[in-house]
């Protein structure tokens, strides 16, 4: 299962935005998979992406999926996103 | 480039609940509006020659900034709900203010730290280590991100609350503020 994060927009930022984003995916693309499906998180397109969207959305699905690839993640704030979740929100990706 | 808009800032700081909440350009009474205004950010500086990376890591710093203030405040604003928002660029410097009338740092802190007794701690918490006052939720990164991606990008972020201040440039000082500060104001520039 490959999630296109573009297709949230290509500038995330808020909490809210990205809890709507996740429970959009609970429903649709994440429904009824089991833990042991590769999901691969494609960041292809993202301009800005902040922790507050991403722990909402790239944190919560690390907690239910044990194989989880992140794709496409040259863009500076996917980085130092990335980076601070690894730090702060205990994001194992 | 002039002092305009902190002093426009702290005339809206100041004012009365009634003058703060007028329509202006400035004062993003909700999250949407002030979100709105944002997403306008990179586009605009990018336009007018900043290099296209650190426009969305300005904008990045701002949302975050900008959100936490709805986050932490939301339903429990103690007079004027939303914040002030503005943000200048002359070609060569710019500037970016974000000022709210919510609760401040250490009293939404205090929530999750009773210990806490002053601005200062309260601000040194909240950049440097990993706690929010929505207990029930697991967040608490987002002034982290801003103090290091400031850092790493070589800008300038001062921000207050109360009676304390934050500097933060290749690290971060602690400033005692010139006034007290009823809520939070960040002062970014580049």
């Amino acid at each position: 299962m490959r999630i296109e994060i573009i297709k949230f927009g290509d500038k995330l930022v808020s909490r809210p935005a990205g809890r709507e984003a996740f429970l959009a995916l609970e429903s649709y693309q994440l429904k009824n998979l089991s833990p042991e499906e590769i999901i691969e998180i494609d960041f292809e397109g993202v301009n800005a992406l902040t922790p507050s969207w991403a722990d909402e959305v790239v944190t919560k699905i690390a907690n239910k999926f044990k194989n989880i690839k992140l794709l496409n993640t040259k863009n500076a704030t996917v980085q130092a996103t990335l980076k601070t979740l690894r730090e702060y929100s205990d994001l194992k990706v | 480039m002039g002092n305009d808009i902190e002093k426009l800032a702290r005339e809206w700081m100041s004012a009365s609940p009634e003058q703060a909440q007028v329509e202006s350009e400035y004062y993003c009474p909700t999250r949407d509006v002030f979100e709105a205004r944002n997403n306008k950010t990179p586009e605009e500086l990018i336009n007018k020659g900043v290099d296209e990376s650190l426009s969305y890591f300005i904008y990045s710093i701002l949302g975050e900034l900008g959100n936490n203030s709805f986050d932490h405040n939301l339903a429990n604003w103690p007079d004027v709900i939303g914040v002030f928002f503005a943000m200048e660029y002359n070609g060569k410097n710019g500037r970016a203010i974000i000022a709210d009338r919510g609760l401040g740092v250490l009293n939404t802190l205090k929530k999750a730290a009773p210990e806490l007794k002053t601005d200062a701690e309260a601000l040194e918490m909240a950049f440097t280590k990993k706690i929010s006052s929505r207990v029930l939720e697991n967040r608490g990164n987002d002034l982290k991100f801003v103090k290091n991606n400031v850092i790493e990008n070589n800008l300038f972020l001062k921000f207050c609350s109360g009676n304390a201040c934050v500097a933060i440039n290749h690290g971060m000082e602690r400033e005692t503020g010139n006034s007290v500060v009823r809520g939070c104001v960040a002062i970014l520039k580049f």
